[in-house]
């Protein structure tokens, strides 16, 4: 009896260190007093998330860009909330008065969740989802800044406004302060831009009347519209030190219910403006085996703001050289020969620095400012521009047939 | 001593003992154990509470540095959010909605519901995606009303998946959402914080929660002074900028107090557990005397025999606290859900949904168990050393230095009394200091049981000759001559019977003062209220319409509304609860503390007028002030504002302090109109019990209404009350049990060890009859000299614990009330614990075989 009572002490002792000193039990207690709450903030952590399918967005309640339309300006300026997609896209090539260059895109991209208005009462639920890419390239130290945001349509963070014109998310901005003179204004922690641009011609209708069609299929298309040549004057600060500069913008304004046809991998997009004040626009549709899509357009825009559209036989294109990103192992053409017999345009360009691409949330692509030389009938012409090389990374018709942002 | 000698023969000795006495080593291992156990599971207990909110708070937190809170309680306007968004900074910034929800399908547990903006999340928390890129996924939270993300634990655990409903119940509001998302933190840390968590849109929260147009608060990471500079600078009156941290602590501090009153009760049981651990070791000792005097002339020196006594126990004693751990963990695994429960009652909404384990609580419970036992081995370990050899021989020796240190004990008890006073007297001591004079007169008391045992046993030998004859002066006798012994077993008795009287004194004082001030202060019929998530504490607001349509019911004479908030003190520095009235609800019956003098005898009138506010006594109690301040500052959205002090009175509800504001006042100032709750006096013939129903008719379906008649409310209250005491009474039955082991083990040795001295008595003709009558009435006498020691140390217990321990804890002054009762259980308890632990060696003796016995040895 003695002994069983003794025994029986040491195996409950026994059990009790055993279990004691199992790990499971000192994980967590380990964890914690090893590692303040807030260590966290160092390491990065990897959450799995599952999320319940989301359920296919029916784009049908949507209008399309199907027919020419008639166009109010300034309304039309603002958002197109009865489509799906609308973006606001500025770019520019700006130099300092010593020729330092600089490139910079700023673009304000607006997507419908779903058809209609949501009914709730909080002022936060909004289907109107924004998006806004802001780039600085600056060419002189090679280095490119890239920054993405999104927020929603509401409580003023972020939206359209036709009259008076004004587009932002958070502190992000192209605001009208006068008729036909806008300020675009973006900062984060190492560049900011401030800059006044100047609308010296009316917009210019892409396509047809301003319907570009972007694939066979009715409704495969947008309503489009341009603002070239537009001189802009302003302040580009990187890494907190100002340069005044001056240069040109390119805005366009593009709205939507489409989806690249199934097959077309992505596009190359063009918007060049030269010295003599003309300008061109120009995308090519790209299909898988590399042929370019017969809906691909381009538009010749003169010093005066006469318009000459094309088509893919009016041009050749000849890629000289490619550029293979390091980020995303994507080879993007860095190099090109561009020439427009039916304009008597013959013109040579290349990226001004190579790596210009964005690696968003939504695509990695490349946006980037480019400069181009050769003839127009005859005379020398200098121009300038961005490039814009999508589905190189990642194929364009699957990303954008889903519904996110 | 050299090395060539070694100790292996005293081990033995020490194993032989062991063999021949487990019983007595395993009650004093379970005494161990018990205390450390309760130790343990209070540590363990308020720790898990502590750490489910802590972490639930940095969940939210995440790698915010700042927020930008409001001072009124109706949340941040959102448009604030989006002109700071569209100001020129670069801290990241995001906006929190949060509130609190029961969840049926989540077992109707609090559940903290955080609304949040999925497109700024990244810098702060990494729950929708990794820290840089935008999950496309997570924007159905914006186009789904009611998309509710939770863990993959709570998923787990309730058996819920993608797609399923939830039924929330939102200050009786009742919502459906559903199951959007599951995350699961790939670290534990993160899983268990967000056990507690439902992540949601804002949009979906602000409609669950009812906080259209407002935020909680925006979280900010700032790292820049300028930054920090020029966001304060821009945010417009009534927000102020904080540290993440300093919201944290405020929070953690509120309890302080509540969780170090349980850990010193738990102690208490401890020092009960030491006087056992005193017992078996001194026993021990004496019985080996004979066996230690020879020891010591064969040549063990004294460092040898103190190792091995000290061994001995620590032998057991980490024994007995590795058992106490265990059976701690088991224990706090049950007391966490009543602890948790008075916190989410007084204080903060938190539910444990896993027990934490910290290092540093088996740390301490291991020990302090060692540290105690070995305190209380060291006396007799240290007798035994220091005594010659030829001296250990003779068995006499002890008791009759014990005789001699009698003086010595009384004197030591006066000067622990007077210490332990000096202690309760320091005011700015605070809490430790209080208890430490608790445990000093506690202490000190014992010290006088040897001295008054001996004298009350002489006066007791005569006349127990003279009323039960030979046994009745025999039994007095045989108390004194083991006076070592049997003094240590009535100490530990008294002080765990002392504890039950203070504490049975001090719950029931705390009750009646309770139940006088809820008699006083509610005079109103009807209460409404919206359905609380937590019992104590309303959360959420009425609905103007029917706080509109009951102004003006019908059979309704008066309605009072109230509405509460928190509000920082400016002149101390900290949180208190601020209540907007519109009426006196004790209808000028309430009584108080202090009234200015200029204003008669109710201070209401001045009140009403918005001339001051009345403020509870725990606010100057708890800042040891010595009168009323003559004025209060508290930080308004309008900027700190100054308001005389009209009265104090007695709020039993909060122990943070509270203050009482007009109505019209506050929403001036706070910009609150909302009510929380409303008193309702009915007309001189309306039925009381008859209106509560119409109304709960009326209202049936548009919002769940908490309709309580007075008497409901009354009763609820009480139940609060009660709840919060249940641990009390757990701990205190605890602190009995551990004192009856003592009594037993004690009685049991002592009689064990005379076997041979009652088989001499059996010898000489003494009848088992008599025997176990004479047994019996030793410890019968030892158990009522304890349960009478026992009634005014109970006494000072009780008058330190509602004088002291409660004003410095709680700010609460209680009236000491006395029940007969409290001190004849008491008595009752001694006796019979005392004569349960003299049953079985009065039947052991009984049967014992009188040639044996006198042969022992």
């Amino acid at each position: 009896m003695k002994r069983s009572l003794t025994n029986l002490c040491f195996i409950l002792a026994i059990a009790c260190v055993m279990w004691l000193s199992s790990p499971h039990l000192f994980t967590n207690a380990a964890n914690s007093s090893a590692s303040p709450p807030t260590s966290n903030r160092q390491s990065k952590i990897q959450n799995s998330i599952a999320w319940r399918d989301l359920p296919a967005t029916d784009t049908s309640k949507f209008e399309k860009a199907i027919a020419p339309r008639s166009w109010h300006f300034p309304d039309d300026f603002g958002a197109h909330e009865d489509y799906q997609t609308e973006w606001w896209y500025y770019t520019g090539n700006l130099e300092t008065a010593e020729g330092r260059e600089f490139g910079f895109q700023l673009t304000f991209f607006r997507q419908a969740l779903s058809p209609g208005k949501p009914v709730s009462a909080s002022h936060w639920r909004s289907n109107q989802i924004y998006s806004a890419h802001f780039t600085i390239s600056d060419i002189a130290s090679d280095r490119f800044y890239p920054y993405e945001r999104f927020s929603r349509g509401v409580v003023d963070l972020a939206g359209a406004a036709a009259n008076p014109y004004h587009v932002w998310l958070e502190d992000w901005s192209a605001s009208e302060i006068e008729p036909g003179v806008v300020r675009l204004q973006a900062q984060t922690s190492d560049v900011a831009l401030d800059l006044i641009v100047n609308q010296t011609l009316p917009p210019v209708l892409q396509g047809d009347r301003g319907l570009s069609i972007k694939g066979v299929e009715p409704g495969n298309a947008s309503y489009y519209y341009s603002l070239v040549q537009q001189p802009t004057t302003g302040t580009i600060t990187v890494k907190g030190k100002p340069f005044t500069v001056s240069g040109v913008t390119w805005k366009d304004h593009e709205y939507s219910t489409s989806s690249l046809s199934p097959g077309t991998v992505g596009w190359d997009w063009f918007s060049l403006q030269f010295n003599n004040g003309s300008a061109l626009m120009l995308y090519l549709l790209r299909h898988e085996d590399g042929t370019p899509e017969r809906t691909s357009a381009a538009m010749f825009v003169s010093p005066t703001g006469e318009l000459t559209p094309l088509t893919p036989q009016d041009w050749t294109l000849e890629v000289l050289n490619t550029w293979k990103s390091p980020q995303s192992q994507a080879t993007y053409p860095a190099k090109w020969v561009l020439q427009i017999p039916q304009l008597n345009l013959a013109v040579q360009g290349q990226a001004l620095m190579p790596n210009q691409e964005l690696n968003t949330s939504t695509a990695t692509y490349w946006e980037g400012a480019v400069a181009f030389q050769g003839s127009l009938q005859d005379q020398p012409i200098k121009g300038k521009g961005y490039v814009e090389l999508t589905g190189y990374a990642d194929r364009l018709d699957t990303i954008l047939s889903a519904s996110a942002p | 001593m050299t090395a060539v000698i070694s100790n292996r023969p005293l081990w033995r000795l020490a194993w032989q003992r062991l063999r021949q006495r487990p019983l007595q080593y395993l009650l004093c291992i379970v005494g161990i154990a018990l205390g450390v156990a309760m130790m343990v599971s209070i540590d363990l207990a308020n720790g898990s509470a502590q750490r489910a909110f802590s972490l639930s708070t940095d969940a939210i937190t995440g790698r915010a540095t700042h927020r930008i809170e409001v001072i009124a309680p109706t949340g941040v306007d959102e448009s604030i959010y989006s002109q700071l968004r569209r100001m020129r900074h670069h801290s990241p910034m995001a906006p929190v909605v949060e509130g609190y929800t029961l969840v049926e399908e989540l077992g109707a547990q609090p559940m903290r519901l955080v609304g949040v903006d999925v497109f700024v999340e990244a810098p702060f928390r990494s729950y929708f995606g990794d820290d840089e890129r935008l999950d496309a996924q997570s924007v159905q939270l914006l186009t789904e009303p009611g998309a509710i993300v939770l863990s993959q634990d709570l998923a787990t655990q309730y058996d819920l998946k993608l797609g399923s409903e939830l039924h929330l119940d939102i200050a009786g509001q009742h919502r459906t959402a559903q199951v959007t998302g599951i995350v699961a933190p790939n670290d534990t840390l993160n899983r268990r914080a967000l056990s507690n968590l439902l992540f949601t849109d804002i949009a979906t929260a602000q409609e669950l929660l009812g906080q259209v147009g407002r935020l909680s608060h925006i979280d900010l990471i700032i790292n820049q002074p300028e930054e920090l500079q020029a966001i304060a600078a821009a945010l417009p009156t009534g927000l102020k900028l904080e540290t993440a941290e300093a919201q944290k602590n405020a929070v953690q501090q509120m309890t302080a107090a509540f969780e170090l009153n349980l850990t010193a009760l738990s102690l208490l049981a401890l020092v009960v557990g030491m006087f056992l651990i005193y017992n078996t070791v001194t026993f021990s000792v004496i019985q080996r005397r004979p066996i230690f005097g020879i020891l010591r002339c064969l040549g063990v020196t004294q460092g040898q025999l103190f190792t091995l006594i000290l061994a001995e126990a620590a032998l057991f004693s980490v024994v007995g606290s590795i058992l106490g751990v265990g059976l701690g963990i088991v224990l706090g695994r049950s007391i966490v859900g009543l602890i948790t429960q008075t916190i989410n009652d007084f204080y903060f909404v938190v539910s444990v949904q896993q027990v934490t384990l910290a290092q540093s609580t088996l740390f301490k419970g291991l020990t302090v168990g060692v540290a105690a036992a070995l305190f209380a081995s060291a006396l007799p370990a240290l007798e035994a050393m220091n005594t010659a050899p030829s001296l250990i021989l003779q068995r006499s020796t002890l008791e009759g230095k014990v005789q001699k240190l009698l003086p010595k004990l009384a004197l030591l008890w006066v000067g622990l009394t007077l210490a332990g006073v000096a202690l309760l007297r320091w005011q700015t001591g605070g809490l430790i200091a209080a208890f430490s004079g608790l445990f000093a007169v506690l202490l000190g008391a014992a010290l006088l049981v040897p001295p008054l045992v001996s004298l009350g046993m002489k006066a007791l030998a005569s006349v127990g000759y003279q009323v039960a004859g030979v046994l009745g002066r025999l039994a007095p006798r045989d108390i004194v001559r083991s006076l070592s012994r049997t003094s240590v077993a009535i100490a530990a008795l008294m002080v765990a019977v002392s504890v039950i009287v203070g504490v049975s004194i001090m719950v029931g004082s705390f009750r009646g003062t309770v139940v006088q001030w809820l008699d006083q202060t509610l005079q109103a019929d009807i209460y409404v209220s919206p359905p609380t998530t937590t019992a104590n504490r309303v959360l959420g607001k009425l609905n103007p319409e029917i706080v509109e349509t009951l102004k003006t019911w019908d059979g309704i004479r008066l309605a009072v509304s109230y509405n509460d908030a928190d509000v920082r003190v400016v002149d101390f520095d900290r949180q208190a609860k601020l209540i907007s009235a519109d009426g006196d609800v004790s209808q000028g019956k309430r009584p108080y503390a202090w009234i200015r003098p200029d204003l008669g005898a109710d201070p209401w009138k001045a009140l009403d007028t918005g001339s001051g506010a009345i403020i509870s006594e725990a606010l100057i109690l708890r800042e040891n002030l010595a009168s009323p301040p003559e004025t209060i500052t508290l930080e308004t959205p309008e900027g700190d504002r100054t308001f005389p002090v009209l009265a104090v009175f007695y709020d039993y509800s909060s122990d943070r302090g509270t203050i009482i504001l007009d109505n019209d006042l506050y929403t001036a100032l706070w910009h609150d109109d909302r009510v929380a709750s409303l008193g309702l006096f009915t007309a001189p013939d309306v039925s009381v019990e008859e209106t509560v129903a119409v109304i709960r008719t009326h209202f049936k379906g548009r919002q769940d209404l908490l309709v309580q008649s007075n008497r409901s409310l009354r009763q609820g209250s009480l139940e609060i009350f009660d709840r919060t005491f249940a641990i009390t009474s757990a701990l205190r039955l605890l602190a009995v049990v551990v004192a009856f082991i003592g009594v037993l083990s004690t009685l049991m040795s002592l009689q064990l060890e005379r076997t041979r001295e009652l088989g001499i008595l059996r010898a000489m003709g003494m009848t088992p009859r008599q025997l176990g009558t004479l047994t019996l009435l030793e410890t019968g006498l030892m158990g009522t000299l304890a349960g009478i020691f026992a009634m005014p140390l109970g006494f000072a217990l009780a008058w330190i614990l509602i004088y002291v321990i409660n004003v410095r804890s709680f700010g609460w002054t209680l009236q000491m009330a006395l029940e007969g009762r409290y001190f004849w259980q008491a008595l009752l308890v001694a006796i019979a614990a005392a004569l349960l632990a003299g049953l079985y060696p009065a039947l052991r003796l009984g049967r014992m075989n009188i040639a044996t016995a006198v042969r022992q040895e």
